[in-house]
Formats: structure tokens, sequence, C-alpha cells
């Protein structure tokens, strides 16, 4: 249809040389550009200009007041970082919560979302139950998990009392132990929303299709392999870069259920940058983290999405 | 169409700048009719039990009000763990009030920062003041030759026993040397009490044990810690806790496990049967234990003998007040023995030596604190003092695991200090 009427129009527009300069609208309406400054001038002092500002103090030995001089460093302060011990043990900390966290949200958060799938009239309490950890102060989730792994907290005495342990594990005590109990928070904390996330992707599920698979002869698995998961792709895609993000963020749970401790072995990139800022006012050397940390998220979440893209791709 | 989108974007030009000139306004400290309003940021409200600040609010301010008319003061409360992150930003943005009640341990960090009045410099009688407060105290406010502040309140760390743990030794008073500390924890054995309990080895914690095993961190000029931190009266210091470590005689708190039972839970709980603590803890276990009796002893002397470390605050006068004489009147009033002794009741010592009787008078729990504070002595008077509390908490706990001996702990976090010093 659109062919040959466009064809039509183009014919009828050169038999006819109309007055042509009126028509056209040379200069663009302000109105948009009024609606998008507030946010764009938010955007800017609150995010633009931190970057900015925390990449100009990565370079210098930073000096917090104004009129006192800070000395240019150039890349001394990221060279130190490099050869920090203790930036790489809060960086392999940072790991390890990526890696005890991520996987878990996934599997647990698309295992629930499938089951939630399913109509049931207590569905949404089931949901609202399951999200309600997300919604909740990290403040009060990490202090109670704190109480909960103490040394006589609640998770020492359900084990002692089954037998499983001696029931006197100083969980918060040691490193491997300490990130574990931060992990399990995490977790906790973040299955919800990964839920909330898959539960709205399994909806955009083609039915033709499961249908289709299931007459001929797909089973459960093979349909949940060969139908649901490539349909929420895109949707896993969102929920892995932003999970990466997300860990690479962690800082209240560490800081209030170990405060790094003990001797700062479960320090993560955000606690020991917030420590050297603000406990030690090296704003210099925390900024350089800072940044670091910014080009590993960046360069994490770059990859990722190339990944899906790759395999999407694929799949055409 | 257009009209109201000029009349909406002129609205909100008009807003923003409404809102720009009533932000600038609030800044400027509301004087209004010749009236000077001195703002004074501080911790006296202690996250929730208001006693001192109730004192400070309805009584103190109000008198010193009432004496220079058209002078006010304005206190803000700042939760204590906030405090510093706030200074730290608001000297950045240039936005500090005239006065604020410093920890002690802040003092040279912010007249490193050139935030701070020197008032041995500008208080003609300055060392009138300075003559009258506890020598320890006094050191918390010395950088660089001068004096950026007056010791505003203080307290120090005595030793706290829970008189069943004593009875169950067959104790009728508590540990008063460290072979009688070590004698103690061999009593213990087998009752479930555990001999000692702290929250990590930060210089508060660990110093009372050093100087009184007659050590301490650096040389007196404060330029070197090798030699001194790792001398041998420290290393036998600190192999006595490591053995009673060891030995399950002290807590697993003292290397930084959170999930640790609290010390002020612990000790009235029977967890303990010492702890070292300060004058605050009467009021939190009249409220949450109240039929708790602690007894109250000095610090434990080992060849150095009892010496214990100064905390408290101090009051500074920052540099960009622009009310600096009155706000110097006010510090001369936070040194009256109206403003000291008011705040006594609340758990605050005084921090003039000549009103120690009257203290004593008023509150007879004090004694012991006022006593230890005699010789009690200032953590290392450095900008980067917190960096030094890190150092030791991480260096010295191998040794309590039992990785590296004490000697290597010590001289670890020696040198660590070393290069602290040198920068």
């Amino acid at each position: 249809m659109s062919i040959s009427t466009l064809a039509a129009g183009a014919a009828a527009d050169a038999a006819a040389p109309a007055p042509r300069p009126r028509i056209r609208r040379r200069r663009p309406s302000v109105t948009p550009y009024l609606f998008l400054f507030p946010g764009f001038v938010l955007f800017v002092v609150t995010v633009v200009y931190p970057i900015v500002q925390a990449v100009q103090m990565s370079l210098y030995d930073w000096r917090i007041i104004g009129s006192a001089t800070s000395e240019f460093l150039g890349l001394d302060n990221y060279a130190r970082a490099l050869g920090d011990e203790h930036f790489w043990l809060s960086f392999g900390n940072t790991a390890f919560y990526l890696v005890a966290t991520i996987p878990p949200q996934i599997v647990l958060g698309l295992l629930i979302a499938l089951l939630l799938h399913a109509r049931s009239p207590i569905r949404p309490l089931l949901r609202v139950l399951y999200y309600l950890p997300v919604v909740t102060s990290w403040v009060v989730v990490s202090l109670l998990f704190r109480f909960l792994f103490a040394d006589q907290g609640l998770i020492n005495w359900a084990l002692g009392s089954t037998g499983l342990t001696g029931g006197d594990t100083s969980w918060l005590g040691d490193r491997w132990t300490g990130m574990l109990a931060i992990s399990a928070l995490g977790v906790w904390k973040g299955i919800g929303w990964s839920m909330m996330i898959f539960l709205a992707a399994l909806q955009g599920v083609p039915q033709p299709l499961m249908e289709a698979a299931t007459v001929d002869g797909a089973n459960a698995w093979q349909r949940f392999r060969a139908v649901t998961l490539p349909a929420i792709r895109a949707a896993m895609a969102f929920v892995t870069v932003m999970l990466v993000i997300g860990a690479f963020n962690v800082f209240i749970s560490v800081y209030l259920m170990t405060g790094g401790g003990p001797a700062g072995r479960t320090d993560v990139l955000l606690t020991y940058m917030y420590r050297l800022a603000f406990g030690d006012l090296e704003f210099g050397y925390g900024s350089a983290i800072a940044v670091i940390l910014t080009l590993i998220v960046l360069v994490l979440s770059l990859a990722q999405l190339r990944l899906f893209r790759d395999r999407d791709g694929v799949a055409r | 169409m257009k009209r109201p989108t000029r009349i909406l974007a002129a609205s909100a030009a008009a807003a923003a700048i409404a809102l720009i000139a009533a932000g600038c306004s609030a800044g400027d400290g509301g004087d209004s009719g010749g009236d000077i309003t001195l703002t004074f940021w501080g911790s006296y409200g202690n996250g929730g039990n208001s006693a001192q600040q109730d004192v400070l609010e309805s009584t103190l301010i109000p008198a010193f009000e009432k004496a220079h008319p058209g002078v006010h003061v304005e206190y803000l409360d700042v939760p204590y763990d906030d405090l510093l992150q706030k200074l730290t930003t608001s000297a950045a943005g240039d936005e500090l009030p005239d006065l604020v009640r410093a920890d002690l341990g802040w003092v040279p960090r912010f007249a490193d920062l050139g935030v701070l009045v020197p008032l041995s410099k500008e208080m003609d009688d300055f060392q009138e003041l300075a003559d009258a407060t506890y020598p320890g105290v006094l050191a918390t406010n010395l950088w660089k030759g001068e004096y950026y502040g007056l010791p505003l309140d203080t307290n120090t760390r005595v030793l706290i026993s829970n008189p069943a743990a004593l009875q169950a030794t067959g104790r009728t008073e508590p540990p008063a040397t460290f072979a009688d500390f070590q004698k103690m924890a061999s009593e213990l054995s087998g009752t479930g009490i555990t001999l000692f309990a702290d929250g990590g080895l930060g210089a508060w914690n660990l110093m009372p044990w050093i100087w009184s095993g007659g050590g301490d961190i650096t040389d007196a000029d404060v330029t070197k810690s090798s030699g001194y931190l790792d001398s041998a009266a420290n290393v036998k210091t600190l192999q006595m806790l490591v053995d009673l470590y060891k030995a399950g005689q002290i807590g697993n708190g003292i290397v930084g496990n959170e999930g640790a039972v609290s010390t002020s839970e612990g000790l009235p709980g029977g967890n303990y049967a010492t702890i070292l603590d300060g004058p605050w803890m009467t009021g939190i276990w009249a409220g949450q234990f109240p039929d708790f009796a602690p007894v109250y002893s000095p610090v434990p002397a080992g060849d150095g003998g009892s010496i214990s470390v100064v905390g408290g605050e101090d009051i500074v006068l920052t540099a960009s007040s622009k009310h600096q004489k009155e706000a110097m009147e006010f510090i001369r009033f936070t040194q009256s023995e109206e403003f000291q002794l008011a705040l006594v009741p609340t758990g605050q010592l005084s921090v003039i030596t000549a009103l120690g009787e009257k203290q004593v008078a008023l509150d007879p729990k004090l004694e012991i604190f006022t006593k230890q504070l005699e010789t009690a002595r200032n953590r290392l008077a450095i900008p980067n003092a917190s960096e030094v509390d890190t150092i030791l908490n991480t260096e010295l706990v191998p040794a309590f695991e039992g990785t590296i001996s004490a000697k290597e702990a010590l001289a670890n976090a020696a040198e660590k200090i070393d290069e602290l010093l040198a920068s």
C-alpha cells in the first residue's frame, strides 16, 4: 500500500510546485528541551559532576579544604592501588561476593518465578512475601543478620542443637565464614528482585510455541530449555548485569555485619574506599579506587551485554 | 499553545530563583536585630540518652545567654558516628559552625587542615585556663606547638569487674597487678567465665596495657615507633595478652569478631569477669541490668604502674567563625565550675583538676575514674591517628592467632607506624 501511495504523492508534488519553505519548520520547538532541562541539570549536577570531580581528585594528593594546595600526582594513586595488598584483598572479597551471590539469585529467583507463574489463589500473597526482603531496609536486615550469625546467635544454636556443628563457629570472626554470612544476606535480600523481573518476563513467553512444543512431545525440562529460556534472554541479561553492578557496590551489609574485620579481612572495595576517604582523609587514593571500580563495572557490563547480544544474533 | 509554555517556564524560573534565595539566606547564620547567634555542634544527645543534651539546652546555654545579652547559642546535636563525616564534608564546603565539641582524637586532624583557631595564640587568658586542666587531657589539643582547643569533658577507662566472677574465684578485690590478673585467669578455669574482654586492639584498647607494662608506642617526639613499640616491655605485655587469649581467657572480640558477645552485655551477663571501660557504663547498666553492681578498680599495674588512656571531648573554635570574640566567651564559660559540675551527674568527668573532690562528692562512683585520670595519658596526637588504630588492629591479630610471634607482630606494626610518621 505504502509504496504506490508515496509514489503518487511524490508525483503530485513534482507536478504542482507549491510554495515550499513555509511547511518545513526550521526552528525546532524548545518545549521538549524545557521538559528535559530539569532532569538533565539534575543528572549533570548529581552524576556527571561528581564523576568528573572524582577523576580529578584521583590524580592528586587531594586536600579537602578549598584553600589548601593539592599536590598533583599523575597516576601515582593508581599505581599505588595495583601494589596495595589490601586493595587486592578487598577486590578478592568483592569477587567472592559476586560469585557467591549472583548464581543463587538467578537460579533461585527463576525457580520461584516459575513456581509462582502457575495460577494459584495464594499467588499474590507469595509474591509479596518473596518481595518483602527487597523493600526492607539494608540497615535493619544487616543488623538482624549480624545477630543471627553472632557467636551466640540463632544459626549457631540451630547448627549446634541439630548436631551439624559444635555450635561454636565464630562466623564473623574469620574472613571466609564472614564473607559467607554477608553473601547469605545478599542472596536472601536479592532473590525477590530477580524473581519479580523473571516473573514479568515469563508473561511474555509465547504460549502457541509452548503448546506446539507440548504437542511435539517435549517434556517440561525441554520446554523450559528450548522455549522459556530463549524467550527470557533479555531479562536474563538485564538481571545479570544489574546483579554484577550490585555486587561491586556491596557496602552496608559489610560495614554493619563485620565492619571489614577482623583485621580488615572482610573489607570489600567500597568499605576500603570509604575508610580511606572518611577515616584517613585519603580522598585522592580513595577516588582512584572509585574510578578503578567504575572501570571494572563498565567493562564487565559491556562484556555481558555483548555476550548476550551475540548469542541473540546466532539464535536469529 | 505557546503562552502556557512560557508561563510555565517563567513560573519554574521564578520558583528556582526563590528556592536559591531561600537556600542562601538559610546559610547566613540567622542574626537579626544586632543579636549574634553562635552555632555549636556536638554529640551530647548520645544517640537517644539525652540527659546531657537536656542539661546543656535547658540549663547551661540559657545561663550563658542570660549573662551575655544579645548572644544566642544554637546547639545542633549530631550522632557521634556521623559527626566526623559531617565535620569533614563541612570543612571541605566551608560550612563549619562557630564551635565544635570534637572528640579529642580529631583536634590535630582539623588543626592540620587549617580550619581551627590556635587558642593558645588568640586567647589572652589561655594559659590560665589551660593550667587548670589535667595535663593528659590538655595535651590532646596540642598540634605543632599551639593548642587548638580546650578540654571540655573527659573520661578514662578503669577495670570493671563482675562481683559474681570475683566471688567464683574467692576474691574480695579485683586484680590489682598484671601478675594478679594472670593468677585470676587460672582461678577462673572451669567456671565458664572468661577473664577479660575488649572490642579491638586500637590505641584506646591497647594503650592502657602498653603504658602500664612500662612501654610506649613511639619516642617522646613522636618521630619513630621502631625500637619503642617492639620494645622488650611491650613484647612481654603483648605476650601476656596472647597467652591469655590462647588459654580462652580473653574473648575473641579483641581480634575484631563482631559476633562476639559485647563487653556491655557480657560483663553483667556473667560471660566475662572483667572489662576496661568508661564512666558512662554505669548509666547504661542502670537501665538494662538494674540488679548489676559492678566493681570499679584501677587498671591492673605492671612495671610502669597503673596508667590508663584519656578520652573525652575538646571544644574548638573554627577559623571561619564570624563571631570569634563571643565564641571565646562561650569557651571560657565551658571551663567554669558551673558548666563543669552541671554535667557530672550525667556521667561526664570534669576536666578541671581542682573540681575532682566536688565531683566525687556529687557522684561517689566517679572516685576511681578521677584518681585514674591523674596518671592517664593521651594517645598519639597526630592528624592520622585513625591509621594507627588500623595498623594496630591489623598487625597484632596474627600474634593472637599464633601465626607470628608477639615480637614480630609489634615490629611489623612499628614499621608501618614509622612510615606513617615519616609521611
